[in-house]
């Protein structure tokens, strides 16, 4: 259970990204998140994991308040919350398999993960990741040696050791075109039905948010102007969200 | 148009005669009028300054083609000319200042042909060699009671039949025990060990040699008094080739030189590249602009490793050679000082270059602050600072041969000693030993480089 209460983000230059932000996700939800580009879903999901502190509001994840903790309390509540981002945010000298065991830091001993010692039964947990991911054979492989799919699965994957119980996405399929788009959310999918994760994403295309969305909140200049179930999404909505001028956004979007 | 009615062209002539481009400027052409003044104005105080009154025929051309730019180029085009002239001047003075002489390139060849073809003449190894050696001490001037001039090492005897030597006298020296019917040296040490006389005899079948010797004044050039007798050496030695080559005394100091300019380069590179990852990381602008803080400091360590990197190698070395004596210790001192200034903001802007997805990505894994440098940041920097730090051992080996000019040690205090004594066979030998060095570095950092990136 999250809840979002008053979120406000105001940058240093001024920029308001969210402006009284509030709502609920239930567990093993699949809510999805849409606007234009600067529309403030990135700082959203970025303040429910604190990678962006806001400057008012808070954010609550089961029961505790993440906006309020600090040091090793929300280095262990982020270590419940698995991202994925745009453009997959791999170390990319590192292995495919380094980059999987990225993962889980926030589990292991600071000390030892630091020299660079990970347990084999981590090793282990890492290649069943890999394999749930069919992406086993390229363990040994750089992570810039991958194609744009691939390395969104490691990040999959890398997100998998976290074990979480919310994955937050940031336009996790936007780099990537519509076939493998589709593969990509269905990990997420699988991920949502079969291991009860909640996962909250954002999207640009209609018929993605229509086919895995258990809901919808749309953002405009940081504030919400839509909530719903996805069926409630039409052209008019969409317009409404994107813009009247938006008219390449709701052609590809439509279609 | 009608501006041109309320300054009439005579009026403009008029002051353009007086001040050139000012007539210009009230027929309202002003960036001729200016361009103008500037060319007349820069001229003249050239050739003031220069001093030669025949250079100034050309701000008088420029005058006089002001004047006449006025009179019949009412749309201002005759600037061309006058900006030509501006050139040639420019030109002519600056060839005059430099003494531009190509024909000396010509003229002093054959002085020089002999010194060239020395530096081709390379001096690394010569023929394996052994020696036979001998001595005596003679007295010079003759005292009342003078010493016997004999004396026998290892079987070899060399004497002095006359026992002591005046200057002018002829003496006989005489060596016995040497390899017979072989050219022997023969050499007069003075009594501070400088040589004074060297010439050769060959010895007969049974390995005796006979020389007479005219003692010349020169034997005495080093003493306080000539009238006081003192004892000087002669010194007599046979060699012969035994097969196979050996270093020469040059080959020699050319490998330790060699070998302490690289040892210096690395040395002053590994210190170097350790105090300027710090510097890199507080001169980064990505981390140290946060806080009003840390801004100043980024600042401070910004413009103090600018203005050192500014400070070439060599001043630092010549600064550090008053402090602390010759050797290569001062040059290692500047290079790493230099090297800290260079590395340190080449560092800073790898860093300023990583990529924020991956430590943002760790560190949404809950990872702390150890980890997220550990696993985000290091990946990204190590190598190209790696890369970065061999290309500089590369430039330290090349600046650490000049630093080697001003007493810093390596090959290049060596090379410097041997073109003040006009050795230019060693000169020619040190030239192509760097060289070669130089090349195998290089291809050597951009293959790792190559590798790394």
């Amino acid at each position: 259970m999250l809840k979002v209460e008053h979120l406000t983000k105001v940058y240093p230059g001024g920029t308001v990204a969210l402006k009284d932000l509030s709502f609920e996700v239930s567990d093993g939800e699949f809510l999805v998140i849409i606007g234009l580009s600067g529309s403030g879903k990135s700082t959203l999901l970025r303040c429910i994991n604190r990678l962006i502190d806001p400057t008012e509001g808070k954010v609550i994840l089961d029961g505790i308040d993440v906006t309020a903790s600090k040091g090793a309390e929300l280095r262990h509540i982020r270590r419940k919350i698995g991202m994925i981002f745009q453009h997959f945010n791999l170390v990319k000298r590192s292995s495919v398999l380094t980059n999987v065991l990225n993962g889980r830091l926030g589990y292991l001993n600071p000390w030892t993960s630091t020299l660079g010692f990970f347990p084999a039964d981590e090793k282990k947990r890492a290649m069943d990741a890999l394999k749930r991911l069919s992406i086993d054979d390229k363990v040994d492989s750089r992570a810039d040696a991958l194609s744009g799919g691939q390395q969104q699965r490691v990040g999959i994957a890398r997100t998998l050791m976290q074990e979480p119980t919310l994955i937050l996405a940031d336009e996790p399929v936007a780099s990537l075109d519509p076939v493998l788009a589709h593969s990509i959310m269905q990990y997420l999918e699988q991920l949502n039905k079969e291991d009860k994760v909640t996962v909250i994403c954002s999207l640009h295309y209609l018929d993605l948010i229509q086919r895995y969305a258990t809901r919808v909140i749309g953002l405009k200049d940081g504030v919400k102007v839509f909530e719903g179930s996805p069926a409630e999404i039409n052209r008019e909505k969409f317009k409404e969200i994107y813009g009247e001028e938006a008219q390449d956004v709701r052609a590809t979007a439509l279609e | 148009m009608t501006d041109k009615k309320i300054f009439p062209k005579s009026l403009s002539v008029l002051l353009s005669i007086i001040l050139p481009g000012l007539g210009q400027v009230f027929q309202r052409k002003y960036r001729s009028g200016i361009s103008f003044f500037i060319a007349f104005a820069t001229a003249f105080a050239v050739t003031l300054w220069y001093g030669k009154p025949i250079w100034f025929i050309i701000p008088a051309v420029i005058w006089i083609w002001n004047i006449w730019d006025i009179v019949s180029f009412p749309k201002g085009k005759g600037l061309v000319i006058p900006l030509l002239l501006w050139l040639l001047m420019a030109y002519g003075i600056g060839g005059q200042v430099t003494e531009f002489n190509l024909q000396a390139l010509f003229s002093n060849f054959s002085r020089s042909r002999d010194m060239v073809s020395q530096l081709f003449k390379f001096d690394f190894v010569q023929p394996k060699a052994e020696r036979i050696e001998g001595y005596t001490d003679i007295q010079s001037p003759c005292s009342d009671f003078p010493p016997a001039a004999d004396h026998e090492e290892n079987g070899v005897r060399v004497y002095v039949v006359q026992t002591c030597a005046n200057v002018g006298d002829v003496i006989t020296v005489i060596g016995e025990g040497f390899w017979p019917n072989q050219l022997t040296t023969f050499y007069w040490q003075n009594p501070i060990g400088g040589k004074a006389m060297a010439t050769e005899a060959t010895s007969d079948a049974n390995g005796k040699v006979t020389l007479e010797w005219k003692v010349l004044s020169i034997v005495h050039t080093t003493a306080p008094d000539p009238t006081i007798p003192q004892i000087h050496r002669i010194k007599v030695s046979q060699s012969r080739p035994i097969g196979g080559m050996e270093l020469s005394a040059v080959g020699g100091y050319i490998v330790q030189g060699i070998y302490e300019t690289l040892a210096l380069a690395l040395l002053s590179t590994i210190i170097g590249a350790i105090f300027a990852i710090p510097f890199g990381f507080l001169a980064a602008r990505n981390l140290m602009t946060a806080n009003p803080v840390s801004t100043v400091i980024y600042m401070i360590v910004r413009t103090v490793l600018n203005i050192v990197r500014s400070i070439e190698a060599l001043i630092m070395a010549i600064i550090f050679v008053i402090i602390v004596g010759l050797g290569p210790f001062p040059g290692m001192i500047a290079l790493t000082v230099h090297t800290v200034a260079a590395l340190g903001k080449l560092y800073s802007e790898v860093i300023e270059g990583i990529d924020p997805g991956p430590i943002e990505a760790i560190k949404a894994t809950g990872a702390n602050w150890l980890q997220v440098a550990r696993y985000a940041v290091i990946p990204q920097i190590v190598p190209a600072f790696t890369s970065l730090t061999i290309y500089r051992w590369d430039i330290n080996v090349r600046s650490s041969t000049i630093i080697g000019f001003v007493g810093g040690g390596g090959i290049g205090f060596f090379l410097w000693q041997w073109i003040v004594l006009q050795d230019f066979r060693a000169v020619g030998s040190a030239f192509v030993a760097i060289a070669v060095v130089v090349v195998i570095l290089d291809f050597f950092s951009a293959k790792i480089r190559e590798r790394l990136v």
